[in-house]
């Protein structure tokens, strides 16, 4: 079973964001990482570091099926996620999203996301994390439109 | 100090129906409240309705969750109910998860970080859920008493409403220093009864108005924590002065027996063995009301709304139109682990609905059996309270009560509830010239006149129809096996009793 076509689509939008963002930022830093990072700050907040960590490394366990690089990635006891960036270079958003490590992980903490909290919610965090975004995209769900 | 100089207290909507009437108006603003109870009882859920009724993107809610419940599950499980409005999140409402704090840390750090996240988002409403769960650590620089202290002093000054959420269980709250801090202590219980659950909240402490006291039922449902006030929200109505206007039965006799019908705002019962005919005088008066522009509801518990509009059919009476226009509601009630109280705000919700001014209760034996067996000891009791507000209203309520027949004696209810009605009507079978006929009497009248004549009646297609003349020829007819009077020899038509007697 794989990510959720529109948990796909979201999570390629959110990279390929943060893929742009970061190119005036911190360019050194991947995509995936800085998604990763914004979601883990935003859930952080009300699930805790725990609750974090035990969704975080659920999605990576369904991911690792679909993309087996990922193997060597882990999440650590803060949910912070170790070892990608040795899998991970730049991502290259001309390749098949389906092949992308990136898209499959975050792909599959949006589905997790979605299943416990509900589209509107979700994308309700996901409109606090990234402020900027319109989530408005049909296949993402129901939420407001900003 | 005149009034004016006072400072007035706002009061917040709870989002609870019914507990707004029950804590006295709202919640005063700025509080600092405790809701405690077992696991289970609702807390959590009552927590988030208030939060959903007074969060604001300007002034929102801080919902601190701590060690219990996780937080995802949480939501997961409230956006179930429907005051949740995920719009809500996360401007108007935040939830913040210290349980990391709080097991890496202490309390200082706790109160430390909610001061901090108070500050920065200058909230109207912080929930703690639950702060029971932060004291682990016993060698904790702050014990609970001293930061719940701290807690309350920094959230009032900060203008927020706060909420702490804590199990406890009842013999705790005796001697706990916590409770002492707090100014609003809201106790949710429940307990298993035969087959069936009883919640039950109170309000044991409240500073700054008036609460309803004692315990009032309440029921968890799609929308959340709905509470039924033991006064059904009629505390801030003024009860009607006595009114002196009849309503009639029409059944002209009955009016006549009755010096010219009900007295508007009585509570009428009447009793009778079954096929006596009380469903019929109970259809005849509510179709009488209605003939007169006076709206109607008929609780029923024993057969259908369209069996009991069929019947009254039968009886040339229409109860169908009326219920289309709005003028007439028959209400089936057969919740069977509903609480009395919740039964009675059924009733009383629909008499609102559409300014009903008379009330059938068909029957009250019908009723008792209807509630889950755990709230039956209630029933006397709510009856009581559900009477005395509806008729303090201006309503006139005829209840229907099946009494067993005797020979011997002459009961008027098996419930021993005469003492809440103004009025009884007592039908009962007797044994008359070899036939099974039927008498009805005038039995009490409060604060009115009525016939003592005892009528002989039958249940014709035109309802309930008293015969012309009264039975003067036979004593002990209410014993049901009367003897032929020896005076019975007169020809003589004895007068109809015009309503002599005088009760008050």
């Amino acid at each position: 079973m794989t990510a959720a076509p529109g948990m796909r689509d979201l999570a390629h939008r959110l990279l390929t964001y943060e893929a742009g963002a970061g190119k005036a930022s911190e360019p050194m830093e991947s995509p995936t990482l800085r998604v990763y990072e914004k979601l883990r700050q935003s859930l952080g907040e009300f699930v805790g570091a725990a609750g974090f960590y035990s969704l975080a490394s659920r999605a990576l366990a369904l991911a690792k099926p679909e993309a087996p690089s990922l193997n060597a990635a882990q999440v650590a006891g803060d949910g912070a996620l170790q070892g990608l960036s040795e899998i991970e270079t730049q991502i290259d958003l001309n390749r098949d999203p389906a092949d992308e490590e990136g898209i499959i992980l975050i792909a599959r903490l949006l589905g997790l996301l979605r299943i416990f909290l509900g589209e509107a919610l979700t994308l309700s965090l996901l409109r606090n994390a990234w402020p900027g975004e319109a989530f408005d995209d049909g296949n993402a769900g129901n939420g407001r439109k900003t | 100090m005149s009034t004016q100089d006072k400072v007035k207290i706002n009061k917040l909507p709870t989002g609870v129906p019914g507990l707004d009437e029950i804590v006295g108006g709202g919640l005063p603003e700025f509080s600092f409240n405790i809701i405690a109870g077992a696991p289970g009882s609702g807390k959590t859920t009552l927590a988030h309705q208030f939060v959903f009724a007074n969060a604001t993107p300007e002034r929102p809610a801080l919902y601190f969750t701590v060690l219990g419940e996780s937080a995802i599950k949480m939501l997961r499980y409230q956006q179930q109910y429907t005051f949740f409005d995920p719009a809500m999140l996360p401007d108007s409402i935040r939830f913040i998860n210290l349980s990391q704090v709080v097991l890496e840390k202490d309390l200082g750090a706790v109160l430390e970080q909610i001061t901090k996240e108070v500050e920065k988002s200058n909230p109207a409403v912080v929930v703690v859920d639950s702060f029971r769960t932060m004291v682990r650590k016993p060698e904790s620089d702050m014990d609970l008493q001293s930061f719940i202290q701290r807690l309350a002093l920094f959230l009032a000054s900060w203008q927020a409403t706060t909420f702490l959420i804590g199990e406890y269980a009842e013999e705790e709250l005796r001697d706990n220093p916590i409770f002492t801090v707090a100014d609003g202590l809201l106790w949710l219980r429940q307990t298993a009864e035969r087959n069936s659950i009883v919640r039950k909240l109170q309000i044991i402490k409240l500073r700054g108005q008036d609460s309803v006291p004692g315990l009032h039922t309440f029921r968890i449902t799609d929308a959340g924590v709905q509470a039924f006030s033991r006064t059904f929200g009629l505390t801030a109505r003024k009860r009607n002065p006595p009114s002196n206007r009849r309503l009639s039965f029409g059944i002209p006799e009955l009016d006549k027996m009755m010096d010219g019908g009900v007295r508007e705002g009585d509570s009428l019962l009447v009793a009778g063995s079954s096929g006596t005919g009380k469903s019929v005088l109970a259809t005849q008066f509510i179709a009488e009301g209605v003939r007169h522009g006076e709206p109607g509801i008929v609780a029923v518990f024993e057969e259908r709304p369209e069996a009991y509009a069929e019947r009254a059919t039968s009886l040339g009476l229409d109860l169908e139109t009326p219920q289309k226009d709005g003028k007439l509601t028959i209400l089936y009630l057969r919740p069977l682990d509903l609480s009395v109280d919740e039964t009675m705000q059924s009733i009383l919700d629909a008499v609102q609905k559409i300014g009903a001014k008379r009330l059938v209760i068909d029957s009250l034996a019908g009723f008792e059996m209807a509630l889950s067996p755990g709230f039956r000891a209630d029933f006397r009791e709510s009856l009581y309270r559900m009477i005395f507000a509806l008729t303090g209203i201006g309503v006139t309520i005829l209840s229907t009560v099946e009494v067993d027949e005797s020979f011997t004696e002459f009961p008027f209810s098996t419930y021993s509830i005469s003492f809440l009605t103004d009025d009884i009507i007592r039908l009962r079978y007797v044994s008359i010239d070899g036939q099974l006929r039927k008498i009805m009497v005038v039995i009490k009248m409060r604060g009115g006149n009525h016939a003592k004549d005892i009528r002989e009646y039958e249940i014709t297609s035109k309802g309930v129809v008293i015969l012309g003349k009264r039975l003067t020829h036979y004593q002990g007819l209410i014993s049901g096996i009367p003897v032929h009077s020896a005076q019975s020899s007169s020809k003589e038509e004895p007068p109809l009793d015009t309503g002599i007697e005088h009760k008050t």
